[in-house]
């Protein structure tokens, strides 16, 4: 599968109300299917990033845009929210932000988006009960969503965009109010939809999920793409990262530390496992 | 004794719902330490030092801070000892400018005029926040917005300071910035509370570690010990940093080691 589904031209966008930033990408492709990670440091262009895929920009921001975004064979200035919809799916960091309040309890709320849509009921029961049981969210289907956890909540924003079935998922830092326990459920969960073959768009701080997730990282910066490439290229280039205000995780500063100390010399390592494997190889003294 | 605080046989019920947020819970805290308090959502975190600070009473067991049990102080009183910087700055944030808001802790707590200016310029200086002290807060983003409401507790200059999860929702130098907020409180003498998930930032800033699980004590030791603890770690699905998880692959680095500085002295002592 090499068919691109998102596709960036000569974009330019800017917000009215703020002149000093400029979101600017001249060209990317993204391939369908695939699990790609944006970081960045905060007001890097993240989230207008995903709003441009969602059609957020520039159909519910006042600014000025050039070029064009392309999600298939739609260009999404051309469109409307309400097609962009189905083919792709926003979830933000606070759950309770994208919760319409409509919804009486879980069931009812993750519905909401599907009779917007025009679904007849039968289908729309069939579509909500399949997705809660995806999700696991059995238990909690008759409770009101502001008494869940902020873990449960996020995911039922998700099951509430993924009723839609769309084919693109765009995450804008959905663990960053999580629990560790809330977060690992969030990133199994996606996990298992990339196995189901929808493209994921995840922009969070926590590398090392990411570095096990993503076919690919995008580094955005001042409105720019910094660099994209494959995790282990993006996470061992420590000077890259710190030069955009990001920090490497802590085995990857292990191996700059050997580095500095004339211990090492090939590229750092990325992960627990890598980590280990270069250790025991380089140093047979390390048990 | 230099018990700052010390809680016996805490037990609280939420009475609108009937659920034990705490059963039984008892420990003390030196001055001087930093404390994390780790757990899961709903493990009772917040309600535990909500006690500390006298938002919350016992509904069995006491709570002292500085000698003296909660339940015969009210909060005013309290304020002048714990400094709580809450989760959300927007539930704490309420003047129209940051200056206004930094300032209104220690006016309400009576300092005189100097002291104030004092006080406050320190904690804009140590947020970074000098610069943007005329705006609105909400003029700034929600992680800054963070750093207003943690200047706002530091400008009343409190023996114990309580942070619930300072770090969520920020990005590294924020985060950079909170943990030198901490290594300065620390330096000073303060005594110095932690709510986190953050369990990079736990090992960086924090000696001792309270994992909650269901509103009781699971683990209270060293935080190099409590890393150590990984069957106990796992049933609250609590996992150690990466570089002790790093460690703890080999037999000649310590399971506890909490620092790439710590790994790298014991290859090559």
């Amino acid at each position: 599968m090499n068919q691109t589904i998102i596709e960036f031209n000569n974009f330019k966008w800017h917000y009215s109300n703020n002149r000093k930033f400029r979101l600017d990408i001249q060209e990317l492709k993204i391939r369908k299917g695939s699990f790609v990670g944006i970081i960045g440091p905060t007001g890097a262009g993240k989230t207008t990033f995903c709003y441009s895929i969602m059609g957020v920009v520039p159909h519910l921001q006042n600014g000025k845009m050039e070029g064009s975004v392309r999600i298939e064979e739609i260009e999404t200035k051309n469109s409307s929210l309400n097609v962009l919809s189905q083919k792709v799916g926003l979830v933000v960091q606070n759950p309770l932000s994208q919760m319409s309040g409509a919804g009486l309890n879980v069931e009812e709320e993750i519905a909401f988006g599907l009779e917007n849509h025009g679904y007849s009921r039968q289908e729309m029961i069939k579509k909500v009960k399949k997705i809660i049981e995806l999700i696991g969210l059995k238990e909690y289907a008759r409770r009101s969503p502001f008494e869940l956890s902020g873990g449960q909540q996020q995911k039922v924003a998700i099951a509430s965009i993924l009723v839609l079935e769309p084919e693109i998922l765009v995450l804008d830092e959905p663990t960053g109010y999580l629990d560790p326990l809330s977060t690992d459920m969030i990133f199994t969960l996606v996990k298992e939809l990339k196995k189901q073959g929808k493209t994921i768009i995840f922009v969070s701080h926590k590398f090392e999920y990411l570095n096990e997730l993503c076919d690919e990282i995008i580094l955005i910066n001042k409105g720019k793409i910094i660099k994209k490439g494959a995790p282990t290229e993006i996470f061992s280039d420590i000077s890259l990262l710190s030069k955009n205000n990001l920090g490497a995780m802590d085995v990857t500063n292990l191996f700059a530390r050997l580095k500095k100390a004339g211990k090492w010399k090939k590229r750092f390592a990325v992960s627990v496992e890598e980590s280990e494997k270069e250790l025991r190889s380089e140093f047979p003294w390390m048990r | 004794m230099d018990e700052i605080i010390k809680i016996e046989k805490l037990t609280f019920v939420y009475q609108s719902a009937n659920v034990k947020a705490l059963d039984n819970v008892s420990f003390s805290v030196r001055k001087g330490e930093v404390v994390g308090i780790i757990g899961q959502n709903g493990s009772g975190k917040t309600t535990l030092v909500k006690h500390i600070n006298g938002l919350l009473k016992p509904t069995r067991g006491n709570v002292f801070v500085n000698g003296v049990n909660t339940k015969s102080k009210e909060i005013d009183e309290l304020s002048k000892t714990v400094g709580y910087v809450f989760q959300n700055p927007d539930d704490q944030i309420f003047s129209n400018s940051i200056i206004d808001e930094v300032s209104f802790g220690p006016k309400n707590l009576g300092f005189g005029k100097r002291r104030i200016k004092e006080l406050v310029e320190e904690a804009l200086k140590t947020t970074g926040l000098e610069y943007v002290k005329k705006n609105h807060p909400y003029d700034l983003p929600y992680n800054k917005r963070k750093l207003i409401a943690i200047a706002s507790i530091l400008s009343m200059n409190t023996e114990v300071v309580i942070f619930d999860e300072p770090t969520t929702g920020q990005d590294y130098l924020n985060r950079r910035i909170v943990i030198k907020i901490i290594e300065e409180l620390k330096k000073k003498g303060k005594t110095i509370l932690v709510i986190s998930h953050d369990m990079d930032f736990i090992a960086e800033t924090c000696n001792r570690a309270i994992v909650l699980k269901e509103g009781k004590i699971l683990l209270d030791d060293t935080t190099d010990k409590i890393f150590m603890k990984k069957q106990i770690l796992k049933s609250t699905r609590l996992k150690p940093p990466q570089i002790t998880r790093l460690a703890q692959r080999f037999k000649r680095i310590y399971d506890g080691t909490l620092s790439v500085e710590g790994f790298f002295n014991q290859m090559y002592k």
